[in-house]
């Protein structure tokens, strides 16, 4: 009924209206994913850190604990050769090591088969292996310079007639946290260096030099020995992330070809903030050489980055498996971190994918991690899901690349953009009980399939192919 | 001769709101994960999120048919 020009809304027409404005909001909100790209980069959002020492704030259902997700025998666990040790046969199955695992006669044939297969796959323009792929990986030869004590070329306090800085712990974790992930670090974490942790660093280099603890307060290296000082007993633990939509063309050229971009970025980073540590009167001692210094996925795991996996390597709440580790030495005083469970671990248990997709079965189907390593390469001390290394590099030189495939079928490598992957890895989380169904679920939606090489060429990617707005 | 007609109107119980609200919950959460699929770049799930959309929507819509036009 109309009075004097006034509606009377009936409490049914009201409701229904509340209704579709109700569904015209949540509808609206849902395609923000969609819409938002074209108005706004998200990763130009900027907040504040989440607490004092610059971490940033993590999803609920990643806590944060005492100890890691795996259990570690101290006492059984020493300080590791990564350089390969011939009378001892362990040691790194890069490198040299590789031929004293398999033979220098089989090293010799497999290096010929991997350059024959490359160059054939080049001249038949075989996709992800052709010209213009194998031209993108030759430009991450680069030499971006890489030392145990850094570029050492930023002016120090003495310089500009200062004291060093100084700040409580929770600042100076807070200012290197902003410093490394301005300079493109993902995620950062701390460690000390205890009785325990020590072990994590190398004993011998990959290059064969040694590692040394020492109360000399100069870090220095010699033809045969770099010196750490105890001072120095801060580790400094970055991810850099790679470009997930890339892995998954692996394990061609074209795929793989991101780690080695997010390696030289791990380099790259490293100088930059040797210099940004120098610049505030403190040492920052490096990877000498790629994969260096100490194991990086047990400080990742230490530092509160990721837990260890099916992979042996880590995966993180936030990137799944597709990052690099790297690890510096400071003696500037910082906040440490503590390990985390996300769940992880506890899903690698059931769900197996990646050791299904190895072609060459180099990963462990065991249910359970165990204490037995499958070889030299590994450092006991730990339990663990042992990688059986030289099946896994034997295969590397078969498809001339440094394949990648584990990396790019874990159901923890999502770009994060529906909300089904955050349901999922919150229920990892507290409902182990579920990983079987994910893992089932996984494989019926279609994810973890190895993607089209030339579709690739025609993509509009972020920068280095990966959206750093994930985590955020 | 005027002739009446009486028109019932019956009140929605409870759980019938209920599960309205559910339906929307999930279409609204069944259309992101298509579009974000979409954007993902994951065609196959995609695919599966927007069948369940359609079919949830062609399900709900045949439901309010048949119970406005008893």
């Amino acid at each position: 009924m109309t009075d004097l020009g006034k509606t009377k809304l009936s409490r049914r027409d009201f409701l229904r209206l509340l209704g579709l404005g109700a569904g015209a909001t949540a509808v609206g909100m849902a395609a923000k994913p969609m819409v938002q790209p074209m108005v706004k980069n998200p990763s130009f959002e900027a907040r504040p850190f989440a607490d004092e020492a610059g971490r940033s704030q993590r999803p609920w259902w990643v806590k944060t604990v005492d100890q890691p997700t795996i259990e570690i025998d101290w006492a059984k666990m020493n300080r590791f050769s990564e350089a390969y040790n011939p009378e001892t046969k362990t040691g790194s199955v890069r490198g040299k090591g590789f031929g004293g695992y398999v033979g220098a006669d089989k090293e010799k044939e497999l290096n010929a088969q991997s350059a024959a297969f490359l160059k054939k796959s080049v001249q038949d323009n075989k996709p992800g292996y052709s010209l213009k792929d194998q031209a993108l990986n030759s430009s991450h030869g680069l030499s971006v310079a890489q030392s145990f004590l850094g570029p050492q070329k930023a002016k120090t306090p003495e310089d500009w007639g200062v004291s060093k800085w100084t700040g409580t712990p929770e600042e100076a974790a807070r200012i290197l946290r902003a410093a490394l992930r301005h300079n493109g670090a993902a995620t950062v974490g701390f460690v000390e260096l205890d009785e325990n942790t020590k072990k994590l660093i190398y004993s011998v280099d990959p290059d064969g030099k040694k590692l040394e603890f020492t109360d000399n307060p100069e870090a220095s290296e010699d033809d045969t020995t770099r010196y750490i000082p105890n001072t120095a007993k801060y580790v400094i633990v970055y991810t850099v992330q790679m470009s997930e939509e890339t892995l998954k063309r692996a394990p061609t050229v074209l795929g793989s070809q991101t780690t080695a971009l997010a390696y030289k970025r791990g380099r790259q980073i490293q100088g930059s903030i040797q210099e940004f540590l120098r610049g505030l009167g403190y040492m920052g001692l490096g990877e000498s050489t790629t994969n260096a210094l100490g194991i990086a996925p047990a400080f990742g795991v230490m530092a509160g980055l990721g837990e260890l996996s099916r992979l042996n390597r880590l995966i993180t709440p936030e990137f799944g498996p597709m990052v690099r580790v790297f690890k510096m030495l400071t003696d500037l005083p910082v906040a440490i971190d503590k390990p985390i469970d996300a769940g992880i671990m506890k899903f690698c248990a059931n769900c197996k994918k990646c050791a299904e997709a190895c072609a060459p079965g180099a990963l462990s189907f065991d249910t359970e991690p165990t204490w037995e390593t499958r070889g030299g390469w590994n450092n006991p001390g730990h339990k663990a899901y042992f990688e059986d290394s030289t099946k896994c590099m034997t295969y590397w030189k078969q498809v001339g690349t440094n394949c990648g495939v584990c990396f790019a079928v874990c159901p923890f490598a999502k770009k994060d953009k529906a909300w089904i992957h955050e349901w999922v890895k919150a229920t990892a989380s507290t409902a182990p009980v579920m990983d079987g169904f994910m893992r089932t679920m996984d494989d019926a939606f279609g994810y973890g399939v190895e993607k089209d090489q030339e579709a690739w060429w025609h993509m509009d990617l972020p920068e280095y192919g990966a959206d750093s707005s994930g985590m955020l | 001769m005027s002739e009446k007609y009486m028109v019932e109107i019956k009140k929605r119980p409870w759980y019938e709101w209920l599960l309205w609200a559910i339906w929307l919950f999930a279409e609204v959460s069944f259309f992101q994960m298509a579009v974000a699929s979409g954007v993902e770049l994951e065609p196959r799930a995609a695919t599966i999120f927007w069948v369940t959309f359609f079919v949830l929507l062609v399900v709900a819509g045949v439901v309010w048919f048949m119970r406005r036009s008893k």
